[in-house]
């Protein structure tokens, strides 16, 4: 039986490029927009726990990839807004962990990658609750990654830079020619950049509490 | 995934070297396999992954373009570097002899210097490559009685990201790794400095790591492979620590 990788967030960007790039695994794909029963909101826990529960096996691998973007300077985002921010990164990264980690504390096993943003590190204009959101996944990767490591099990996070995925609006600011012409690189990181880096650890087994950051050179 | 391409790996009749070296040409790259000096031990790595010798040391500027021109006269321009040739002592600062401090900077970080400059020309020929610079977890965070050690590979940290700055517009992509703990025969000078043994050494570090092990040469090789891919242009100046979970810091 091949292992199995729960993605989330896997019908579209990222996720979906992820999905591909985990050939030789099972893949659970959990998105907003898949059909039941893996049709969840992860910042649903139960929801979450319940589709899990449909695995066809035990979980050895976890790509937490779901979220979304908007850009609402600091004085204009809401409490709604923010909480959704919160509880779809940060809570749906915990949620898919929560559900698996038991399974993974007993086998001893388990590798998680949890996708954040450049932004994270970064910061920018405009984008407070994101750039919370995913920097507090980075807190939580590298805490959790001290936890769990006696029991074998690594957590990683990749930041990218802007990615040429539909969370990019086509008019979106980092598509704009004045934005690539100050990246290094020039161009926007490519979804099968994101996956390769997110396929490296998953299985680099001496690697645990690290981000890996392919953004085109926009945070160095 | 580097079918063809021609890699030179420094420092690779050894130890994470000779591992980046197998796993290039596992994957289709043609091995320039370099070493200060011709012999044996080059020999068993240069057949064993069926590549080339390639000798030079590192701190030598004219041996690192005689080594590199030589390289392109028979083969052509290099894709792949991977500036892996290192050398330590370790004593405290002030007992560090003058001569051995600055051989572990000039080796370490204006060798990585002199072999970027020696290759750079082939590369904006060829119209792209990759670079991959091997720092440390001591550049990260620093070790006493390693001074010169940390300062050189804190020195490529910093390199690499202004290298990867200026040359990503040009296709080329220059990165680093900064490994910890890993098993490879440096550790005996560690160990040395400890006033201890080898396999005492490998106890006091593993249980110092979360994972609770040392690492191997291959799992550093493996980075070396995604970062040398020509493929990957979106990884500009970054630094990927492999430790076991042993920092988790910032580079």
């Amino acid at each position: 039986m091949s292992p199995v990788a729960l993605v989330t967030g896997a019908s579209s960007g990222i996720g979906a490029a992820v999905a591909t790039a985990l050939d030789g695994y099972d893949v659970v794909a959990l998105d907003l927009n898949e059909p039941a029963p893996f049709g969840v909101d992860v910042s649903d826990a139960v929801a979450v726990t319940d589709a899990i529960r449909l695995s066809p096996g035990p979980i050895d691998v976890v790509v937490s990839a779901a979220g979304h973007y908007e850009s609402i300077p600091i004085a204009d985002i809401t409490v709604e807004q923010l909480n959704r921010m919160l509880r779809v990164h940060l809570g749906g990264l915990r949620n898919v962990v929560r559900a698996v980690l038991p399974s993974m504390i007993e086998r001893r096993t388990g590798a998680i990658v949890a996708v954040t943003s450049e932004l994270a590190v970064g910061g920018g204009d405009a984008d407070a609750h994101y750039a919370a959101a995913k920097g507090a996944i980075i807190g939580f990767v590298r805490s959790l990654s001290a936890e769990v490591a006696e029991y074998g099990i690594r957590i990683n996070a990749v930041a990218p830079g802007p990615t040429d995925t539909p969370l990019l609006a086509a008019d979106s600011p980092w598509r704009a020619a004045e934005y690539l012409k100050t990246l290094p690189a020039r161009r926007l990181a490519r979804p099968a950049e994101v996956a390769a880096a997110v396929r490296y650890l998953v299985e680099a087994q001496f690697c645990t509490g690290e981000v890996l950051s392919p953004n085109s050179g926009a945070v160095i | 995934m580097h079918s063809g391409r021609i890699a030179l790996v420094t420092g690779a009749t050894q130890g994470i070297g000779a591992a980046i070296a197998a796993r290039l040409a596992s994957e289709g790259a043609i091995v320039g396999v370099n070493g200060p000096v011709r012999d044996a031990r080059m020999d068993v790595v240069v057949t064993a992954v069926d590549g080339f010798p390639a000798v030079a040391d590192v701190s030598d500027p004219d041996a690192v373009a005689a080594m590199v021109g030589e390289i392109e006269r028979t083969r052509g321009p290099v894709d792949i570097l991977v500036c892996n040739a290192a050398y330590m002592t370790m004593a405290p600062l002030i007992e560090h002899d003058d001569d051995d401090w600055w051989k572990i900077i000039d080796t370490n970080l204006a060798g990585t210097v002199y072999l970027i400059q020696a290759v750079l020309a082939g590369m904006r020929d060829r119209g792209g490559g990759n670079i991959v610079i091997m720092s440390s977890e001591w550049g990260v965070i620093g070790w006493p009685n390693a001074t010169a050690y940390s300062a050189s590979k804190a020195g490529l940290i910093a390199l690499t990201k202004s290298v990867g700055r200026e040359l990503a517009p040009e296709g080329i992509t220059v990165n680093a790794i900064a490994p910890g703990v890993i098993d490879t025969p440096q550790l005996q000078v560690d160990a040395d400095d400890a006033g201890t043994s080898l396999e005492q050494m490998h106890e006091q570090y593993r249980r110092s790591i979360p994972l609770g092990r040392i690492g191997k040469p291959e799992e550093i090789a493996a980075a070396v492979s995604l970062l040398a891919r020509a493929d990957m242009g979106a990884f500009v100046g970054q630094t990927i620590q492999i430790n076991g979970g042993a920092t988790r810091c910032r580079t």
